[in-house]
Order: C-alpha cells, then sequence, then structure tokens
C-alpha cells in the first residue's frame, strides 16, 4: 500500500521529518518497504509567466521569450519547444539552478542572442520518464512561486508492507489513525455536507445477510462524467499508484485511497428492475470490467438485478452496467460484505483487486454510510447532479460482533515481563480508539472498534500495548531454566556421527530436493508409489523422491558436465512411500565414481570399485554393534552380479551395487557405485561390557578349504562364529583363490582361527579339538575339504 | 716385549689403513683370534718363567686392550660412516605431500544447522524432527491459520489434495511435540520447508528451524533475551546490534521480527540491506492461545515462546554467499569451499 506523506500530512501532522516517520511507523508495526521522494532534490525553479514569443531572428526553430518571474525585471529566455507560446504559464529553471539530472542552468548565448534560463518539461524535472514540450500550468498558478511547492513536489511515497491482520491500515484515515495513537496527536476527518433529495429510485434487497450485513445504494442523477478529474485529486491518484480513468471512477477510487471503503458505481440505464444481493446460480457468467468472462460458482456473492449479474460482490463490477463518460444517472453502492465470505473467491477465479484485498481482511463496518457520503460530495462537487437519499439494507445482527474484552496489569506482567504505566495504558487505549467500558486499578474492559478485525482476546491488547511501547524498549531476560537435562543416551547415534563417518572417508554432503523427475523415478524405482505434488513448480519436480539415489545421480551428472569426474557424494533425508507422517522416513545414501585417488605423484591411479563403497559402508556401520550382512539380489537400476541388500536381523534394510549399465547409459554417467540404507538401522550403538582379559598366549591355526565357488564366504565366516565355541576368539579371511591347483568351479578359502582360555594356554590337543570342530562343520554345511 | 710392541703397531697401522668392516673383522681375528697372534703369545706364556710370566702377561692382555679398543673405535667411525651413506641414499624431498586420501565435507547447511542446534543444546533445547508432508490440521488449522484465513495465500502452499501439503514451515513440529509432551517444553526443529515459489531470491525448498518453549513463566522479555543471545553467538560478535519489530504471525501474539545490524557493511548501509543498515533474520512471538488451545493446553497457566529461523539466510550471512541457489545446485566447487 502507498500512502503520500502529504496526503498523510493534511490527516495527522507530526513534527518528524518524513524518513523519522517510517523508521517510527516501521517500530510499531506499519512496516515501511521504501520512502522515495516524487521527484529528485532540485532549487531554483519557479512558476513563470510568458508575456511575449517571437521568433528567433537567427534560428528558425528557436523563440525569443520574455517571462515574468515575479522579479523586478521580464527574464529573456530562449526556447525551442514547440508548444511554448505567449500567455502560457511554464516551468522556469532560472540561472544558477540545479535540475535533477544534474544540469546548472547558467547565463547562456544562442546564436548571438542572450539566455537567462530555461523553461522546462515534467521530465526535465524528473516527475515523469518522457515528455514531449515544456510543462503548461494551470492559468491560475502564482507568478513566481517555488515549483516544489505549486506542484506539492516535496512529497513523499511511503511503500507499507501491510500484515494480513491489519485491513483497517488500507487507507489514509488508518494510517492516520495509527500515526496520531502513536504520536498521541488528534486527527482530522475532512468535513463536508451533502444534499440529497427523494428516495433512491431502485430498491434493492439482500437474500443472504450474513455474507452481507450492510447494503447501502443512492442514485445521483445529472451528472456530467465528461469532465476533467481535479489536478489535485489526479496527482493523489497518480502518485498513489492508481491510473485516471472517468471522474466518478476515479472518485471511488480516491475514496477507496481515503477512507479505505470500496465502492461501485453502476450506470443506472443500464439496470433492469431491482437490484439483488444473493449467491450466484449454476451456469451464471459475467463479463468482468477487465474484459474476461467468468462462469461463477454458487459459492460466490453477487449483486445482480432483474436479468444478470452485475457484479461479484466485493471483488469486480461487470462490463455490461459500469459507468462511462456518457453515463448521466449512476447507481453507487457502498457495503459491507463479511470477510470470511469474501476470503479466497476472487483468487479462486484468478482475480486480486483493490476490493477484494480489503474486504477479505475486513472493512470497518461503520464506515460505510460516510464513505457514501464522501463519494456522493465529491460526485456532486466536481461532476454535478442530484443525489437520492441512501436506500439501506441493514442486518444488525449480522454484523460483526464487538464483544468486551478486559485484561489485567497481571496478565500484561505474566506475558511482557514487566508492568506498564497505568496512565499510559489507558492514553493509547484511547488514541487506539478503543473504548474502555469498565475499570479497576489494574485491570480494564475495551470494547475494540469496529475496523480492527484483530482486536477479539486479551493478548491483541498486550500486544498493541508492546507494539506503541516499542518492542526495543521493552525489558530482556534471561530465560528461566526450568527444563531438566537432556536426556540423550549413550547408545545414540546422532545423524551428525553417521555424517562425519563419511566425511572422513572422503565424502561430500549434498542436499537435493525432495521433488524429482517422473524419468528418474521410473528409472530408479519404477515400483514405487508415485507421490504427485498437484501443483509443481514444473515437471522436474512433481513426484516426491521415494529413493535419494536419484539426486545423487543427478548431482553426479552435473557434475561430470563441469569435469569433476571423480566424486565421493552422500545425502540424508527423508524419503517417501506414502503422504501420511509414518510413511516418511529418513534414508542415507552415498555414491562414488572415479579414480580412488586423485592424481599423485605416490600412487597410481586405481579405478574405484565394489569394495570401495563396501568398506565405506561398513566403516560406518561399525558404528552399531548391530550384525548387518551383504546378500547378492537383484535390483532393477544395479549391476546384476554386483548388488546385495544390506540385511539387519532378517529384515532388509538397503542396497549397495554398481549402477547397471543400462541406467549408465541413459544417463551417459560413468561407472557408479551406490548404496542407500534405512537411516533407522544404524541409529544405536551397544554399550560396551568389559570382560576378563586372558592372562595366556593366544593360540591359532590356519586352515585353507576347498569348496564350491558359489558358496558366499560371509555365510562361511558366519556360521564359524555362529558356533560360538568356547575359547572362540576370532575368525580371518586371509586369501581366497581360484585357478591352478584349485579344481574348477571351486574356490580355496584361507581362514586364520584364533582361540584363547583364561585358564591357561591351551593345549595342542585342545586346540585340535577346536579346529575340528570347525572342519566338520565345513565339511557337513559346505563339502568343504582341507586343501 | 718388543714383540708385543711390534704386534701393537702393525696393529694400530693396520687399523688405521682399514676402511670396511669386514677386514676390521679379519684384522680382529688376526691379533686376537683363536689363532690371532696375540693369543698365540698368551698360549706361550707357560714357557716362560714364573718372574716373566705375570708381567709378560700383563703386557700382552695390556696391548689386548689397546687393540680391542682401537678396534671398537674404528668399528663405530666405520658403522657411523655407512649409517651416513645409507642416510644420504635414503633421503627424501619433504616438501612433497603426503600420500593423500581426500577429506569430505559436510554441506553449509547442515554445517549451520548443527552449530544452531549446538547453540540451543546448551540452552536445554531438544532437537525434535517432523514429517514433511502434512495435513492441513498440522500446518495451517491448529496454528490458527482457519480456512480463508488471508495468510495461507502468502504462503504458496504445494498441494498432494485438498487436506495433504508439503509443510510450508517447521511449525506444524510445535503441534506434534505438544500432542505427545506435557510441559515444561523446550524443542528445537530443524528441517525442510516448502513453498511454490521459484526465482532469483526463492528457492521452492528451503531450511528452518522452528523453536518452541512452553512453560509457567516464560515471557516476551525472556524470548527477546534467547534471541539475542542466540544471534550474537551465531555471529559471534558480542556486540551485535539487534532490534525486534512487530510483525504478524497467525500462530503468535504477540509477534516480532528481528533486524540485525547488517553483518556486510556493519550498519552503514549496503547493497546487501538495502541501505537500510538492518537485515531481518528471524520471526517470533508469544505463541497464540488458539494454538495452545487446540493442543488441550491451558494458556492462563502456560505461556509459550516460538521462534522461526531462515537457515539459508544466515548461511548466506555467516559465509558471504550471494546467491541462494547455489545450495541446491550441489557444484562440488561451491561445496568444497566449506570444508
Amino acid at each position: 500500500m502507498n500512502i503520500l506523506s502529504n496526503w498523510l500530512r493534511e490527516w495527522v501532522n507530526p513534527n518528524v521529518t518524513n524518513e523519522t516517520l517510517a523508521e517510527q511507523l516501521t517500530m510499531a508495526g506499519l512496516e515501511v518497504d521504501s520512502i522515495t521522494p516524487i521527484v529528485p532534490v532540485f532549487k531554483g525553479v519557479v512558476v513563470g509567466h510568458v508575456v511575449s514569443c517571437d521568433k528567433h531572428p537567427d534560428a528558425d526553430k528557436l523563440n525569443l521569450c520574455q517571462v515574468d518571474v515575479g522579479g523586478v525585471e521580464n527574464l529573456q529566455i530562449i526556447c525551442g519547444a514547440k508548444n511554448i507560446r505567449s500567455g502560457l504559464k511554464v516551468v522556469v529553471a532560472t540561472v544558477g539552478a540545479k535540475l535533477p539530472g544534474g544540469l546548472k542552468i547558467k547565463k547562456a548565448k544562442l546564436r548571438g542572442i542572450e539566455s537567462f534560463g530555461m523553461i522546462c518539461s515534467e521530465s526535465e524535472l524528473g516527475m515523469i520518464d518522457s515528455s514531449q514540450g515544456i510543462a503548461e500550468l494551470e492559468d491560475d498558478a502564482s507568478i513566481g512561486q517555488d515549483i516544489r511547492v505549486y506542484l506539492n513536489l516535496d512529497e513523499c511515497v511511503i511503500e507499507l508492507d501491510i500484515t494480513p491482520n491489519r485491513g483497517d491500515c488500507f487507507s489514509v484515515l488508518g494510517v492516520a489513525r495509527e500515526v496520531s495513537a502513536y504520536y498521541n496527536l488528534a486527527f482530522n476527518l475532512p468535513e463536508f455536507d451533502v444534499f440529497t433529495q427523494g428516495d433512491c429510485a431502485i430498491s434493492a434487497s439482500v437474500s443472504n445477510t450474513q455474507a452481507c450485513p450492510k447494503y447501502l445504494t443512492r442514485t445521483i442523477t445529472g451528472i456530467d462524467n465528461t469532465v476533467k478529474t481535479p489536478k489535485w485529486m489526479a496527482d493523489k491518484l497518480v502518485r498513489s499508484g492508481q491510473s485516471l480513468h472517468s471522474p466518478v471512477v476515479d472518485i471511488i477510487n480516491f475514496v477507496l485511497l481515503e477512507l479505505g471503503q470500496p465502492m461501485h458505481a453502476f450506470d443506472l440505464s443500464k439496470l433492469t428492475g431491482d437490484i439483488k444481493v444473493r449467491m450466484a446460480k449454476s451456469g451464471e457468467q459475467l463479463e468482468l470490467l477487465n474484459e474476461t468472462t467468468l462462469k461463477l460458482k454458487e459459492d460466490t456473492l453477487v449483486i445482480a438485478d432483474s436479468d444478470s449479474v452485475l457484479a461479484i460482490a466485493g471483488v469486480m463490477g461487470g462490463m455490461a452496467s459500469s459507468t462511462q463518460n456518457n453515463s448521466s444517472n449512476i447507481l453507487l453502492e457502498s457495503a459491507f460484505f463479511e470477510p470470511v465470505s469474501i476470503a479466497g473467491k476472487a483468487r479462486s477465479y484468478g482475480l486480486h483487486t483493490e476490493s477484494s484485498l480489503r474486504f477479505e481482511r475486513g472493512v470497518d463496518f461503520n464506515i460505510t454510510e460516510l464513505a457514501m457520503d464522501r463519494a456522493t460530495q465529491l460526485i456532486v462537487e466536481i461532476c454535478g447532479g442530484q443525489a437520492s437519499k441512501v436506500n439501506a439494507c441493514i442486518d444488525k445482527s449480522a454484523l460483526p460482533e464487538l464483544k468486551p474484552i478486559t485484561i489485567s496489569q497481571e496478565k500484561i506482567q505474566k506475558i511482557l515481563g514487566f508492568e506498564l504505566n497505568v496512565k499510559w495504558i489507558e492514553q493509547k487505549f484511547i488514541n487506539l480508539g478503543f473504548e474502555i467500558s469498565q475499570q479497576t486499578n489494574d485491570s480494564w474492559t475495551i470494547i475494540p472498534p469496529s475496523f480492527r478485525f484483530d482486536i477479539r482476546i486479551p493478548v491483541d491488547l498486550i500486544e498493541e500495548l508492546a507494539r506503541l511501547y516499542g518492542y526495543d524498549k521493552l525489558p530482556v531476560q534471561k530465560l528461566s531454566l526450568e527444563a531438566n537435562i537432556n536426556t540423550t543416551s549413550e547408545a545414540d547415534i546422532n545423524q551428525y556421527d553417521i555424517a562425519q563417518s563419511l566425511v572422513n572417508r572422503g565424502y561430500q554432503e549434498v542436499i537435493t530436493y525432495s521433488f524429482i523427475s517422473e524419468k528418474y523415478q521410473n528409472l530408479i524405482s519404477p515400483n514405487a508409489k508415485k507421490i504427485r505434488i498437484s501443483n509443481p513448480i514444473s515437471a522436474d519436480m512433481s513426484i516426491m523422491r521415494s529413493s535419494l539415489m536419484s539426486g545423487l545421480l543427478q548431482t553426479v551428472e552435473s557434475n561430470q558436465k563441469r569435469g569433476h569426474t571423480d566424486a565421493r557424494f552422500f545425502e540424508i533425508g527423508l524419503c517417501f512411500d506414502g503422504i501420511k507422517a509414518d510413511e516418511q522416513s529418513n534414508k542415507l545414501a552415498a555414491i562414488v565414481t572415479g579414480n580412488r585417488f586423485d592424481v599423485q605423484w605416490s600412487a597410481d591411479l586405481q579405478p574405484l570399485d565394489f569394495f570401495d563403497i563396501k568398506a565405506d559402508l561398513e566403516s560406518l556401520l561399525s558404528l552399531t554393534n548391530a550384525k548387518f550382512s551383504f546378500e547378492a539380489e537383484q535390483h532393477i537400476s544395479l549391476q546384476k552380479g554386483q548388488t546385495a541388500k544390506i540385511v539387519l536381523n532378517g529384515e532388509q534394510v538397503g542396497w549397495i551395487g554398481a549402477l547397471s549399465p543400462m541406467v549408465q547409459k541413459q544417463l551417459s554417467l560413468p561407472k557408479c557405485y551406490l548404496f542407500e540404507i534405512d537411516l533407522a538401522s544404524i541409529k544405536s550403538r551397544n554399550i560396551a561390557q568389559y570382560k576378563a582379559l586372558s592372562a595366556y598366549q593366544q593360540s591359532g591355526r590356519d586352515v585353507a578349504l576347498v569348496l564350491d565357488e558359489a558358496v558366499p564366504v560371509a555365510e562361511l565366516i558366519q556360521s564359524v562364529k555362529a558356533m560360538q565355541q568356547q575359547y572362540f576368539v576370532d575368525v580371518n579371511l586371509f586369501d581366497v583363490y581360484t585357478g591352478e591347483g584349485v579344481e574348477p568351479g571351486k574356490k580355496s578359502v584361507a581362514l586364520s582361527l584364533t582361540y584363547q582360555s583364561l585358564e591357561g594356554t591351551l593345549t595342542e590337543a585342545q586346540l585340535n579339538a577346536k579346529v575340528d570342530e570347525v572342519l566338520v562343520l565345513m565339511q557337513t554345511q559346505y563339502s568343504a575339504s582341507l586343501r | 716385549m718388543i714383540v708385543i710392541d711390534a704386534i701393537l703397531d702393525r696393529a694400530k697401522i693396520s687399523i688405521a689403513k682399514t676402511q670396511n668392516l669386514q677386514e676390521l673383522e679379519d684384522l680382529r681375528v688376526s691379533f686376537l683370534g683363536k689363532k690371532g697372534e696375540l693369543t698365540a703369545l698368551l698360549k706361550g706364556l707357560g714357557k716362560l718363567s714364573k718372574e716373566q710370566r705375570p708381567k709378560m702377561g700383563e703386557a700382552i692382555n695390556q696391548a689386548k686392550v689397546s687393540i680391542q679398543t682401537l678396534l671398537i673405535d674404528k668399528k663405530n667411525y666405520l658403522e657411523f660412516i655407512a649409517l651416513e651413506k645409507r642416510l644420504l641414499a635414503e633421503k627424501i624431498d619433504v616438501s612433497l605431500p603426503g600420500r593423500h586420501a581426500e577429506m569430505g565435507g559436510l554441506h553449509p547447511i547442515t554445517i549451520t544447522l548443527n552449530r544452531i542446534q549446538s547453540l540451543f543444546a546448551k540452552n536445554g533445547f531438544e532437537v525434535v524432527l517432523g514429517p514433511e508432508i502434512e495435513d492441513d490440521f498440522h500446518n495451517f488449522t491448529a496454528l490458527n491459520i482457519p480456512k480463508h484465513h488471508p495468510a495461507r495465500a502468502m504462503h504458496d502452499t504445494f498441494y498432494f489434495d485438498k487436506n495433504t501439503v508439503l509443510r510450508t514451515h517447521t511449525s506444524p513440529v510445535q503441534i506434534r511435540t505438544l500432542e505427545k509432551q506435557k510441559p515444561p517444553v523446550r524443542i528445537i526443529a530443524p528441517g525442510r520447508v516448502y513453498r511454490c515459489d521459484s526465482d532469483i531470491t526463492h528457492t521452492p525448498m528451503f531450511h528452518q528451524v522452528e523453536g518452541l518453549i512452553v512453560d509457567k513463566h516464560a515471557n516476551f522479555a525472556q524470548l527477546k533475551g534467547l534471541l539475542i543471545d542466540f544471534l550474537r553467538a551465531y555471529f559471534e560478535k558480542e556486540a551485535l546490534k539487534v532490534r525486534f519489530r512487530p510483525s504478524y504471525f497467525p500462530f503468535t501474539e504477540p509477534s516480532a521480527e528481528a533486524d540485525i545490524e547488517c553483518v556486510i557493511c556493519s550498519g552503514k548501509g549496503c547493497r546487501v540491506c538495502k541501505r537500510t543498515g538492518w537485515l531481518e533474520v528471524l520471526g517470533c512471538g508469544v505463541v497464540h492461545p488458539n494454538v495452545l488451545l487446540s493442543v488441550n493446553i491451558d494458556s492462563e497457566v502456560y505461556t509459550g515462546l516460538a521462534f522461526g529461523v531462515g537457515i539459508e539466510r544466515l548461511a548466506m550471512l555467516r559465509y558471504g554467499v550471494n546467491d541462494l541457489r547455489l545450495f541446491f545446485e550441489n557444484d562440488s566447487r561451491f561445496l568444497r569451499q566449506f570444508r
């Protein structure tokens, strides 16, 4: 909302600069986004009167003027503008003046004749971007007056960012009220009289008084809508950002800016029968003022006559019944539409109007009459005509109820942490237009004014007091510590530990969008449920990810394009199996591609492989003491034969593998390896439990077993551990061999077994017995024989 | 005696001449070995008279000791030379870089979140997470944003269906926490949030940290104190100017926005702060009674304090990042700068 500083000051005029005013408004809750002078600074420019205008003797296109600027002598000025003529009131930059563009006016000689100043255009004053010829002032402009005063140029546009709760500030009146409350100054309502004669010639009725508790109409007949909107009004409108139309529309816009009441004028000659305020009927259409035609929905409140819909109530009027320059009889409407019935309607039609903006947030329901009279007075004054009495449809019971609110000093103390001065509180309530209906030493019952839809409960009053007091002046206290010491378990593995473990192994964390393209979704998880955003930014961001892999692949893809061929990336984030809260869970995924080490003098380049990423994952999983296993499995986007599912307690918790060559080709990616795991599976570690250390030597035995190549070594080792032998310490795999000396289809697996007793060094016989148990198991379970 | 002296002299000369350890060992054997010259003399002692024997014996032993000393000294010397030679051969250019396995790094948003979390953890705040696909109740209605509330229009919401949205802020976590936990409550809720808006200063996904305190003695003055402390700690500027302005959020009353003195120009006015000297960094306020009512907490007894911080904004100010979109382009040249 743009407010003109001088317009505001006509209402209330605090003795501070515009900049200070803007600053203080911001600190009182009306945020000023910007404050912009109407024109840049300049001086030495006055109103002049062209006394005579003759051709320059030596230049066809130049004129030699004598200009009266109120001095002792007329100024001789040479001017090349086409519209210069004798008798004109003009803008004269006198010698010594400095214009906005930096131009300094000096005495000059043009083709041998001296010129003492310059006659200016509006663009030369910085008022508009470009202009044709010099500015032509009104005939009554007073000669010699500073042009800044005459044109009211010492004005700023104050751009306010009005919060949704403060619909009452969408007008000069509203802002003036705020200023007056803040500075303790009275403000001036415009004074005027309206003469009316006869009843409104057209009757109106409201069928839905909940949505429209108040509907006022009046006719004004015999107006001349072809006259020019007066300059004082036109300036205010244009500088506030409104465009000019006919006087009637301009006046309605003016009252909207002045009082915040949206109004509408119908051309009386285009109405048939009575006015009805009702809900739209199915199938009804309306061509709006902006020339679009809408199919109306049945939840929309409309203004209609007996033939058709004339306007969407509180949003926009229709084309057919609108006033034009040739309109001479009009029906003026001033109404109160209830905010909730208007809310969202404009947007549902793709509209956003000054009127809907105000009605949605709440228009003062006690200003309807004043606004009607203000518009009437201005129309009659500017366009002539005869105003009728007002026809009023009012359902008082449907008007918003102004319930008393009680606030105590104790509550203020509880919320703000200190007490405010009693006298000060009362003064501010009065300044804000709150009626104090009852009071004690330390409590007040107030009735909020009809323009404050946001004041309903005690804390609303506290906010009012706090903001007028100044948030910055409110005290500052330390948080009182009542909460318990944070109870985090030693067993918890937090996300930071997990991320850090990957960072230590060379991984860079990335954050990718949670929504992905359908193409990626089909490539990575074609069978996952497609959770589609109904209003996505673009098709590329339309499906909620069910896996982090797509984001990682995209990251590799974009970094490859920039020439970064080695990469280790990971991401932690929510993935989505559905829209319910328990269908959203955190996953961790990582991707590697390129070489194991970057180019360096001390190592040869070696491409990364499956066991590099697996080592990183194993290192991560070692944060927990849980027993994860890896089982060969197939995944649609991973390479057959180089893919495993990650299993914990018999349940799959993730994937690891090489990117399938097919996907690799489709995305033009290099060889990549990925893993993805449910974050919940690495959320806790065991708390250590001390076991006694043996004082005796540990005994070991290496065995080489020949067995079927298909047997997963991990299973072999797992089954040794699962035996839970007495004295058992560990089993280590130290070689896997196929080739010469080993039968085709078989492999040789070398294991190192260690045992130790707490009671003494194991004898050879004891050790043999333990190793034999293992060999028997290997033989029976895997047909493994000693090599 | 003359014989001994002669042996000793020869030994001295030979040992001095010797340039390698093997030769030295050979010399040791030839003088002191089982068949060495001195050993032979010792063996011949028995042939001497009783009177001569001790004298001769002592002289031989003295010579033996002398030769042994010479041998040891020479051996030490030769070993030293050999070691020096080896060290010279093994000399390396210590300025060469170490065998290199690169460290990774955290994303700057994570770094910022971690810092914020640890600052609040010191004040007893617990970290709570919530779903990103939210229902209308938690994202709007329970937060005092009923249907048709003008604030809904300002949220540019992504929808799945009429009742399901991508959360537009982290505030729903307030509701989810208070549904489960009785006061006193002191939490922060970091996470991703989403708005249907994409241009040079908006990404459709960004991060917030929500904070919530519900307590019998919480008040606005404490909220101010906490947030001033937090901002000063975050920017590591003890005297950082912080100001609070009235604002509007449906879920707080009174509501405020906090500005800090521009950290780019120290409040003098620059492009980043639009020449105002101030930067808006967070929104906060006293939890609206309707919000507490929606989770059955008596606002006459308990006061709630809440705040919401934009993480990208804080990260940009702290690290001088001038384009929001960089955070989600994951260009390794950008990310590496935060290692």
